[in-house]
């Protein structure tokens, strides 16, 4: 059976842009055809039923264009443990391209085709009730919200269950409140779980609460009705708690907006301010928006996005963000981007997008979720029958046995041990300016057994100086100097500040550039850019930099650029882990060579990025898990291709920058091989716990050492509480 | 002017371009700029040939 299916393309100006496209979406298999439009930037494509829509982005991706998707973020009312099942009928619903749920928050984000679907139909197709979060706030509020329910229904709980315990005679009425008000909503969760044929928390909860208290009402001489309502007050003492943590935490990565003072005075939220307004901040105070100086300086702490403590001296024209705090000195800023694109929106969005990583193992845990419910009800049952016909119980302890199993069973417990850990530590990096865009990183970095590293401004300070020149022309070096004004790239800084008249300039990234100064046609270059512009007429031609004035050999540079400190100690730290480390750089020079010699480790040199991108897929291909560190602007492409790209945080242009993980120095890198450690041990951990309070509870509620240990239902149902509340607080546990 | 490997008509606010022998040579894209910086003269010689690995 084929489907079509209608994608929008961004970033095709030409002719040979549909024909990369069209190719692009072809080589997916599964594509029968693909007919892209130049003129309203779509491509249809008609493909059988196999193919997922996401590979097909994949793949334009990978041809260097982007698919225009939207996505939107809905919290739903359902346990963790369902939201595998749920994830799968989304997925299965056309239009849709990805869904990442997130169970600590109980929310799930889906990127969608908006071509081909609505926010709307998606929910009615797929049958998902839920509140679709509009903004970081509502998810806030909801959070809170669902605490502030559950809380109200525990002290509803307590008060009545102590009454019941006091005056046993009243246990019928005074437990109604607990079970059928505070316990309403593991009931309706149960109703709408059977409902869609899954199980679910809710289900072993309503069944042991309901068979107990409705028993009763048979059982005059042994009314459990108290023990129905402790039994639903112990588990909401449990459910309350993890709430809490859930609200606390998601409160933590939720930025509200700031106050903002405009020129004439007036005080606005800053999510109100547009591109172009002026705003002032006065010393102490937070700054409420992205822009740029327009006026006066002082000192800024970006700790908030950068973790670094160290205040920054920032002046007329340079850049500021949202969320740093204005040290001292006043400022006038002239703002370039709105609140929602401002990059601590983005960093936030980003690390929630983080928390929903699935770590390999989960895909076990989603398979014994689903088998879970099910099996904890046929045991309750084995358990009574044995009981009863087999030990020739009462029915009374027969029935106190198969309760005990339902409510001592945990299955949510299972649903957040993956997620609370992942969260936890994503949480802690951010907090020391790491930044983890794709939680799965933090598996991912146990297999890297190969770091690729740029050289200039990672390995390097990037501060060249020149150590030696040769003139062969006089005044060659001046106009050099005077069209390296024009130019940002690291070694145009060596050169001395001389003004003068540029006429043109043109730069060729990694080869050099061509100016015509004063007059004179000047190029500036590594030896083969200019060898292959210029009749030149000495012997001499070598050195790390050319100088050609009208056509003619100009002169020969040197430079130099410093180790970094750190960056010896990375590296002896990832050649003891007994990973491969290899430098790429588009240098030419012999100092590439120095340097890898200094550091003992192999070197590619005089490589252009696309290059770069063709050294990490051969790696890859060699069957490598590759690492490529970086400074996440010139080496966006290699950090995409590489299975763990990583992002030297250097400036303001962090939201542009590719890597799956962004750092502030090289001493990070120790760093994040130490969070992945703890993060997969903090999940197996979490894990055994969940798995191991399952195998060891069930048989002790089922009466395996009964008369020795003996486990009342109500007591069972605070250990199950329990069992998933230390989930959340382990995970929280520094190791 | 025309993109000296596939023959596509560029302009010079094109960002593929690099500088051989003194002159300014623009293209469509990064594919067929990679192609020429590889073999300049097969191109200057040759002419256009369409659009590499097309």
């Amino acid at each position: 059976m084929d489907k079509e299916e209608e994608l929008k393309i961004i970033g095709m100006h030409c002719a040979t842009c549909v024909l990369t496209v069209s190719k692009s979406l072809k080589s997916v298999r599964g594509v029968r055809d693909a007919e892209v439009n130049l003129a309203t930037g779509t491509a249809k494509v008609i493909l059988s039923d196999s193919v997922r829509v996401k590979d097909l982005i994949r793949a334009v991706r990978k041809a260097g264009y982007d698919v225009a998707t939207d996505r939107f973020t809905i919290r739903v009312e359902v346990n963790p443990e369902e939201l595998p099942k749920i994830e799968k009928k989304l997925i299965e619903t056309k239009g849709v391209i990805d869904v990442n749920s997130n169970a600590s928050l109980g929310t799930i984000t889906i990127e969608y085709n908006p071509l081909v679907i609505t926010k709307e139909d998606i929910l009615r197709e797929a049958k998902i009730k839920g509140e679709i979060l509009s903004s970081e706030k509502s998810e806030k509020d909801i959070t809170y919200r669902e605490f502030k329910d559950l809380s109200r229904r525990l002290i509803v709980g307590i008060i009545f269950s102590i009454l019941s315990l006091v005056f046993t005679h009243y246990s019928l009425f005074l437990s109604i409140p607990v079970v059928y008000y505070s316990g309403l909503r593991f009931h309706r969760g149960a109703y709408r779980a059977l409902k869609n044929k899954s199980t679910n928390m809710d289900v072993l909860v309503s069944l042991s609460s309901n068979v107990m208290w409705i028993s009763s009402i048979f059982l005059p001489n042994h009314p459990f009705f108290m023990d129905s309502a402790l039994l639903i007050t112990f588990v909401l003492i449990g459910k309350t708690l993890e709430a809490y943590i859930k609200a606390r935490m998601s409160s933590d990565i939720i930025v509200e907006p700031y106050k903002a003072r405009l020129k004439d005075g007036r005080l606005v939220d800053s999510s109100k301010l547009n591109v172009g307004d002026v705003i002032i901040v006065k010393s102490g105070e937070r700054i409420p928006a992205d822009g740029i100086i327009d006026n006066g300086e002082g000192e800024v702490d970006e700790s908030i996005l950068t973790g670094e403590q160290k205040p920054v001296l920032k002046k007329k024209g340079d850049s500021v963000l949202a969320g740093s705090v204005l040290a001292n000195g006043y400022l006038e800023i002239y703002v370039t981007r709105n609140w929602d694109r401002s990059y601590i929106m983005q960093l936030t969005q980003t690390v929630r997008e983080a928390y929903n990583a699935r770590v390999s193992i989960q895909g076990l845990v989603d398979k014994v979720s689903e088998v879970f419910v099910p099996t904890i009800i046929t045991i309750s049952i084995i358990t009574f029958l044995t009981w009863r016909f087999l030990l020739h119980s009462t029915i009374i302890s027969s029935l106190l046995f198969s309760v005990a199993v339902l409510a001592v069973a945990c299955p949510c417990a299972l649903g957040l041990a993956t997620p609370m850990a992942i969260l936890v530590r994503v949480h802690r990096s951010l907090k020391r300016g790491i930044v983890f865009r794709d939680g799965n990183v933090l598996e991912e970095l146990k297999n890297v057994n190969l770091v690729i590293f740029d050289k200039t401004g990672t390995i390097t300070e990037g501060k060249y100086s020149i150590v030696s020149k040769k003139e062969f022309i006089e005044g060659a070096f001046e106009l050099a100097s005077i069209a390296e004004s024009k130019s940002n790239h690291p070694i145009a800084r060596a050169f001395p500040t001389i003004n003068g008249i540029v006429e043109t300039f043109e730069e060729f990234p990694g080869r050099g550039i061509y100016a015509r100064v004063n007059g004179n046609d000047v190029i500036v270059g590594n030896k083969d850019f200019v060898l292959n512009n210029c009749e030149w007429n000495v012997e001499d031609k070598e050195g790390d930099i050319l100088i050609c004035v009208n056509n003619k050999a100009g002169g020969i540079l040197s430079v130099r650029d410093k180790i970094r400190e750190e960056a010896k100690d990375v590296i002896n730290f990832l050649k003891y882990k007994k990973i491969n480390v290899v430098i790429a750089t588009g240098d030419h020079s012999e100092q590439v060579e120095e340097i890898a010699n200094e550091l003992g480790i192999k070197y590619y040199k005089g490589l252009t990025p696309e290059d770069k991108v063709d050294l990490v897929r051969k790696f890859k291909d060699e069957g490598y898990k590759v690492m490529f560190v970086g400074d996440g602007v010139n080496d966006a492409i290699a950090i995409k291709e590489a299975d763990v790209g990583v992002a030297i945080y250097s400036g303001t242009e962090l939201a542009k920058s590719a890597g799956k993980v962004i750092i502030r120095s090289l001493k990070d890198i120790e760093e994040l091989f130490r969070e992945s450690n703890l993060a997969i041990r903090k999940v197996k951990e979490n894990l055994a716990w969940a798995f191991g309070y399952n195998i060891i509870m069930v048989p002790l509620a089922s009466g395996l050492l009964y008369p020795y240990i003996f486990l009342p239902p109500e007591y069972a149902a605070l250990a199950m509480s329990f069992s998933s509340v230390i989930v959340s607080l382990w995970s929280l546990v520094p190791i | 002017m025309i993109d000296p490997v596939c023959g596509m008509e560029v302009d010079e606010k094109s960002k593929y371009k690099t500088m051989y022998k003194g002159k300014m040579y623009y293209f469509c894209s990064a594919g067929c700029l990679r192609e020429f910086q590889k073999n300049p003269e097969e191109y200057l010689r040759g002419g256009p040939k369409g659009m590499p690995n097309g």
